[in-house]
């Protein structure tokens, strides 16, 4: 007996076989059990592939429950620009404004504005009000990145292991934080007598240390004063800062005006306007200096590196010295028993009597030389910018394809990753001021949080900009080689346009804000894509 | 006919219902299409969902799919079951996009005249696909290469004609059984690898 083959049974089944053959098959089959059986078989497996197909075994994902909540987005990101100009005008009207006028009150303005707002911060009280206020809601929206970004990066027990790994790390925290003594107030003094056996943490407008510190000093005020003894380091956010005593450890100051004539045993770095080390002051390691400008008459035992504008030496050098800056005037009580070094544009004055292990070593920079060099360095350091965007971005396209595309369509709404750009710089702004300035989660956690945000700020314009070479060039095909003409183009623009003064600044503000706002909807879209089970479940 | 898949398939009231929101939303009506889209998304995720690899790439898909028929809804034809004509769309977008993916890995092609057209145990067929669920289909179909899957996904899932489908995959219509018949033959020999791991793991056990 002839057998119909397989093709034959699908298509009669199917209802595909021409009339004459299906008629035969018909037949056929009345009489021939294997076919008949091969009929049954495969419309069994018809049945199977139809119901597992059809079997109704996912949720449709949230963001595709409602058409509407995808084309009318307009109300989140109206709420969003609203919070953001609400948070902008309760910063200046509550914060700003009112502190430029106890300043301008106070006597300063003008270029020490800026030392001012960035190294006196906890001289204005009303911070802290303002920071309890917002800082619920910046630590939950770092919460929801960091969960986002755990669940999608690791499932199951490793996730919730990291979980309560991060929740000790936590729980620890303040514990060290509270073991550092911390002490707020208008004027805060520590006796002589007084003696702490643990850091001291002092915010207020004026400290002053005439006791005994038995660890390290962080002070934030506007006027530091210690006339004690420190056995550890003194890191100081100060106005004024004045260094009469003892410091077993190192001085770290970032301050207006500093004036160290005690003893330090290790070392100095220092950013100040003006630096003095007396003559009777003694540094038992090495100084770094960025000033404006120093007098430096006192002992130090090390090397001296300094970028200072105006640079008067008296003292004694036990190190090298190397310089680089305006003028240097070597006066006659100068012992420099190393070797030194000063670039600059003027020669360094050397008066009779000052002792030189060696002649000063000078390196001149002349004006035009330097404009040349630095056109030159500015356009190689724009060529090399734009070149690691690139790559950055090409790598991004290749490893994380599935974020890029996600990021890039977030980004292709403009407004709404806008808002949340916008919202995320605040909060975070916040969050680095609350994590450094109040100490309550630790300087370690506000340095973590800029290096959270840090690469998602680089990656901002990677984005933009392959959104404007969409603009340009349309819509590409899914081939990465057209993406990556496209991301080029877009960051070439970018990149020139952002070298226009001024209003270059304005296009950076803007590719940030837009492009971290695409970049944390691209990693809520990917965790929540990635939550969802991609093998199908049991019915 | 299956609910889940073609919702309009119910009762010719709830037919007319529909009909009405088609011509609302033709007309330009955001009410009636938020109501067509509330009727016909889940149906087509599903598909986008058993037609491409990735649960991101069907919810991708699926957007992309609703911006396309709200445009083109002017040209769709009252005369044809929408659900016919969504999932052309559908299926048209899906293959777009899975054949410029695979520009490179060529797909599958020039293979299949080869079919062996031996005339197969019936009885061992049934022995492999006997209480199979269909979470193991799907694992099974999920491994099979684009075209054999989105020739049973458009068959089977869509029910799509046999011209339909062949205007979707570019092929003649001659061969879509040869496609289907095909794609069965692999989903076959995934599923006898599939038998035989389950068999090693129950003789372990």
């Amino acid at each position: 007996m002839i057998h119909f083959d397989e093709m034959a049974c699908l298509l009669y089944l199917e209802g595909q076989l021409d009339p004459q053959r299906s008629r035969e098959l018909s037949a056929h089959i009345k009489e021939c059990a294997l076919c008949r059986d091969l009929l049954h078989a495969l419309q069994h497996e018809t049945i199977l592939l139809s119901s597992a197909l059809t079997e109704d075994n996912e949720s449709m994902p949230a963001r595709l429950a409602s058409e509407r909540a995808r084309s009318l987005p307009s109300w989140v990101w109206t709420l969003a620009f609203g919070a953001f100009a609400a948070g902008a005008y309760w910063f200046w009207t509550d914060g700003i404004a009112p502190w430029f006028n106890q300043l301008s009150s106070a006597g300063f303005g003008g270029t020490d504005m800026f030392s001012m707002i960035v190294f006196s911060g906890a001289f204005w009280e009303g911070w802290s009000d303002m920071i309890d206020a917002i800082q619920i809601g910046a630590l939950i929206l770092a919460v929801i990145v960091a969960i986002g970004w755990i669940r999608r990066r690791l499932r199951g027990p490793v996730a919730i292991a990291v979980i309560m790994a991060a929740l000790l790390f936590a729980l620890a925290l303040p514990q060290q934080a509270g073991a550092a003594e911390v002490r707020r107030g208008r004027s805060i003094q520590i006796p002589a007598g007084e003696v702490i056996h643990n850091d001291l943490v002092v915010t207020g407008p004026s400290v002053r240390i005439d006791g005994t510190v038995e660890g390290d000093v962080i002070a934030f005020t506007r006027s530091l004063t210690v006339t004690g003894h420190v056995t550890g380091d003194v890191i100081a956010f100060a106005g004024e800062t004045m260094i009469d005593g003892t410091v077993d450890g190192n001085v770290r100051v970032f301050t207006r005006s500093v004036i160290l004539q005690g003893a330090i045993e290790k070392n100095v770095t220092a950013f100040a306007n003006s630096i003095d080390l007396v003559s009777k002051a003694n540094v038992g390691g090495g100084m770094i200096v960025f000033a404006g400008e120093a007098d430096l008459d006192g002992k130090m035992q090390r090397d001296l590196l300094g970028l200072i504008g105006r640079t008067d030496l008296e003292g004694v050098i036990g190190g090298q010295t190397w310089i680089r800056g305006g003028s240097l005037t070597v006066a006659s009580g100068a012992d420099l028993r190393g070797p030194a070094t000063f670039e600059g544009a003027q020669q360094p004055v050397v008066e009779s009597g000052a002792k030189l292990a060696s002649p000063i070593r000078m390196e001149l920079t002349q004006e035009m030389q330097r404009t040349r060099r630095s056109t030159a360095r500015v356009l190689f350091r724009a060529i090399l910018g734009y070149g690691g965007a690139l790559v950055v971005g090409v790598l991004l396209l290749v490893i994380f394809p599935g974020f890029f595309r996600a990021t890039l369509r977030e980004a292709g709404s403009i407004g709404l990753p806008i808002g949340v750009g916008a919202l995320a710089l605040i909060t975070g702004a916040f969050l680095l001021v609350l994590g450094v300035l109040l100490l309550i989660v630790g300087i370690g956690a506000g340095v973590a949080g800029v290096m959270a945000y840090a690469p998602i700020l680089y990656v901002a314009q990677v984005f933009v900009g392959t959104w404007l070479g969409n603009l340009i060039m349309g819509q590409p095909p899914e081939v990465t080689s057209a993406v990556v003409a496209r991301m080029a183009v877009g960051l070439l623009i970018i990149r020139v346009a952002g070298l226009i003064p001024f209003l270059g600044g304005l296009v950076w503000l803007a590719v940030f804000l837009w492009g971290t706002g695409a970049v944390l909807l691209g990693f809520h879209r990917m965790s929540r894509a990635e939550s969802a089970p991609t093998a199908p479940l049991p019915a | 006919m299956d609910a889940r898949r073609n919702p309009e398939g119910m009762s010719p009231a709830e037919q007319a219902v529909a009909q009405e929101r088609i011509a609302l939303a033709k007309a330009g009506s955001a009410e009636a299409w938020g109501e067509l889209y509330g009727q016909y998304a889940p149906a087509i995720f599903r598909f986008c969902r058993r037609a491409m690899p990735t649960r991101e790439d069907a919810e991708d898909a699926t957007m992309d799919i609703f911006i396309k028929v709200r445009q083109k809804l002017s040209q769709y034809d009252a005369t044809r079951p929408f659900s016919a004509w969504l999932y052309t769309v559908a299926a048209n977008h899906c293959w777009d996009l899975l054949r410029r993916r695979k520009l490179r890995q060529d797909l599958e092609t020039g293979e299949v005249e080869n079919m062996p057209l031996e005339h197969p145990d019936p009885g061992q067929l049934e022995r492999l696909i006997e209480r199979r669920t269909g979470q193991e289909m799907r694992r099974a179909l999920d491994k099979l290469p684009a075209r054999s899957r989105m020739a049973l996904v458009l068959r089977y899932y869509a029910e799509m004609s046999y011209d339909d489908i062949a205007a979707t995959l570019g092929v003649r219509r001659t061969f879509v059984g040869v496609v289907l018949l095909r794609a069965r033959h692999q989903l076959r020999e995934i599923l006898e690898g599939q038998g035989g791991a389950r068999l090693a793991a129950g003789g372990a056990t």
